[in-house]
């Protein structure tokens, strides 16, 4: 479903060394699987999801999803798999500061042309799958961590994507949510979704299908 | 797919009345920039359209003499045989100069009473029918306070005292409104000129007035006169106005010049949390054109909003303050606040074409970014 060819991504430092995110990754992920990606600090988890999900071009290599390079794909085309096959949490949650919870989920369906109604019943069911039902009119300032990253996954579902990419999903949220987060993940793989995770939390390793292990940029 | 549209649409409004004080504040920079600019527009279009209505109803031929280059008066023993003329239907002698009531500055008319204009009406009193008698016009009367019967004196080449007996309608022409009507006799006695009218106004049957041309040739070929028709007299006006047009647009442009930076600056406000959230919107699906879409749909309101804003205090700014400050650019020597009631026109391009600058200025101050922050990788816009 997902493979990588030589996938390198290099960065231009301020100090104007090139500082090398990931190298040569050669990587296959089957559909409906669930993959973790681990590795201390600075070894190429995140920059290596967000080439797979298409939230950063390559520098050499590429990625073939579907069996269709993406690397090569126009920003429109991009945007087009992003909002149909793939959803993100992000380990900063980005949600828009003054939406409110329903709003950011139901965001990505604005371009869409669904109608204001349709998308607030959408957002309602999916922030009440992640037990935020009565947090719907806040705005993130007024939740707690955890239920900011809630509501991220709330949004990264509401396009019902085959693929949901995690960078540290658990990092700033506690145990219990973290707990609650892993189970919905193996829910949501169970009903058929590919699952690829960055994290160092060592709960997601006993369910994952498949574990890669980076350092310095490489999949050891 | 016009779903779509409507909710970026319905989008923009939201984000316009989340982000209050930027709205508030790039509308009140665009009203700074616009009303002025629409307000004399107006001003200008009201003259024009009045000074060249009465140059219609005016006479088709003005005759007078030159001396040196410049307008001089015309004997009126010339007067008889004009009226003989072929083609004409009506000459008018009439002496039109300017001296000072006390520290004020009138426009006085004097022309036979038979001669007068079927448009000059009084709003109280009647027309001069007698020696020293003198209608004058409706801000004459508001600063002199000036009654029916009321008596004043003025020093033109001699003294001459005059009743006031009619006073003009405020909403009479601009020049109306300190204009002082009086016989011809009574205003070549004020100036001391005897047998001359500064100008002879001859009105011709349609089609006669290259005859009447030729015909006053013979008559006074010996003379150094100007014949000038209402092609004439129209041009003169318009290139009277392009002038204070041109004036007024050059003092306009520095301050115009000033007030662009800050709608610029006012429009990219909060430009990093709009960076960040163009990034989230691209990472959750948004394509680059929906982006830039959005951002249109905010500038295009932002604009409709603050020129009708702008449109409307102009209009104001007319009614209520009568052009003040604007007016003096085209009207020479009047009050800050003019005592009688300023033309003034709103056209419809002037309008559209203000929402159109408002637009193309809030534009620029938003769309590059905008544009940048949408084609660079979600990952960079997003931190």
């Amino acid at each position: 479903m997902i493979k990588t060819d030589h996938l390198s991504k290099y960065y231009s430092s301020h100090s104007h060394h090139e500082v090398r995110a990931i190298r040569d990754i050669t990587l296959e992920i089957t559909k409906n699987s669930f993959v973790t990606f681990k590795g201390p600090s600075g070894s190429g988890k995140t920059t290596l999801l967000n080439v797979i999900g298409t939230l950063d071009r390559p520098t050499e290599g590429k990625v073939f999803m579907y069996d269709e390079d993406i690397t090569s794909f126009s920003d429109i085309a991009l945007s087009r798999l992003r909002r149909e096959k793939i959803g993100f949490i992000f380990q900063d949650f980005h949600l828009i500061p003054r939406l409110t919870s329903w709003e950011n989920v139901s965001y990505p369906l604005i371009p869409l042309g669904v109608d204001p109604k349709k998308r607030f019943e959408r957002a309602r069911l999916l922030l009440e799958r992640v037990e935020l039902g009565d947090r719907l009119d806040h705005i993130p300032e007024e939740l707690s961590g955890g239920q900011q990253q809630r509501v991220a996954i709330a949004r990264a579902l509401v396009n019902d994507p085959e693929i949901i990419i995690a960078d540290e999903p658990t990092s700033n949220i506690d145990e219990e949510t973290g707990e609650h987060m892993l189970k919905l993940l193996t829910e949501l793989k169970n009903n058929g979704a590919t699952i690829l995770v960055a994290t160092h939390d060592a709960r997601f390793e006993k369910v994952a299908d498949r574990v890669f292990k980076l350092k310095n940029g490489r999949i050891e | 797919m016009i779903h779509k549209h409507i909710n970026l649409f319905l989008l923009a409004t939201e984000n316009l009345l989340r982000h209050r004080t930027k709205t508030v504040v790039v509308c009140l920079c665009i009203i700074a920039i616009l009303s002025p600019f629409i307000t004399a527009i107006a001003i200008s279009e009201g003259i024009r359209a009045q000074s060249l209505v009465s140059v219609k109803e005016g006479a088709d031929l003005y005759i007078i003499f030159d001396e040196f280059g410049r307008n001089a008066a015309i004997p009126l023993k010339y007067l008889d045989e004009i009226k003989k003329i072929f083609g004409v239907t009506k000459a008018i002698p009439r002496i039109i100069g300017r001296g000072f009531l006390q520290n004020k500055l009138a426009v006085i008319v004097g022309i036979n009473k038979e001669d007068i204009p079927k448009s000059i009406t009084c709003i109280s009193g009647r027309i001069f029918e007698n020696a020293n008698e003198v209608v004058v016009g409706h801000e004459l009367k508001e600063h002199f306070k000036l009654q029916i019967g009321d008596q004043f004196s003025m020093r033109g080449q001699q003294r001459k005292n005059f009743t006031v007996v009619g006073i003009f309608s405020s909403d009479s022409s601009i020049w109306g409104s300190s204009m002082i009507l009086m016989s011809f006799n009574d205003a070549g006695e004020l100036f001391g000129k005897q047998g001359v009218a500064t100008d002879i106004q001859i009105h011709s049957l349609p089609g006669h007035n290259s005859e009447i041309a030729t015909d006053l040739y013979d008559i006074l070929q010996n003379e150094p006169y100007r014949l000038q028709d209402k092609q004439m007299i129209q041009l003169y006006f318009k290139k009277g106005f392009m002038l204070k047009e041109g004036i007024f647009t050059a003092l306009y442009t520095v301050a115009f010049a000033l007030g662009i930076p800050a709608i610029l600056v006012a429009s990219g406000f909060g430009l990093s949390e709009r960076k960040r959230e163009i990034g989230i919107m691209k990472a959750t699906g948004w394509n680059t054109l929906e982006v830039l879409e959005l951002i249109s749909f905010e500038q295009l309101l932002i604009s409709l909003l603050g020129a009708t804003i702008a449109i409307v205090l102009s209009i104001l700014w007319v009614k209520l303050f009568n052009g003040a400050f604007i007016a003096q650019f085209f009207i020479a020597e009047i009050p800050m606040l003019a005592k009688f009631t300023l033309p003034a026109r709103f056209l419809p391009l002037p309008c559209l074409l203000s929402f159109f600058f408002a637009f193309i200025l809030t534009m620029v101050g938003s769309i590059y970014s905008s544009w940048k922050a949408s084609t660079e990788s979600p990952v960079i816009s997003m931190k």
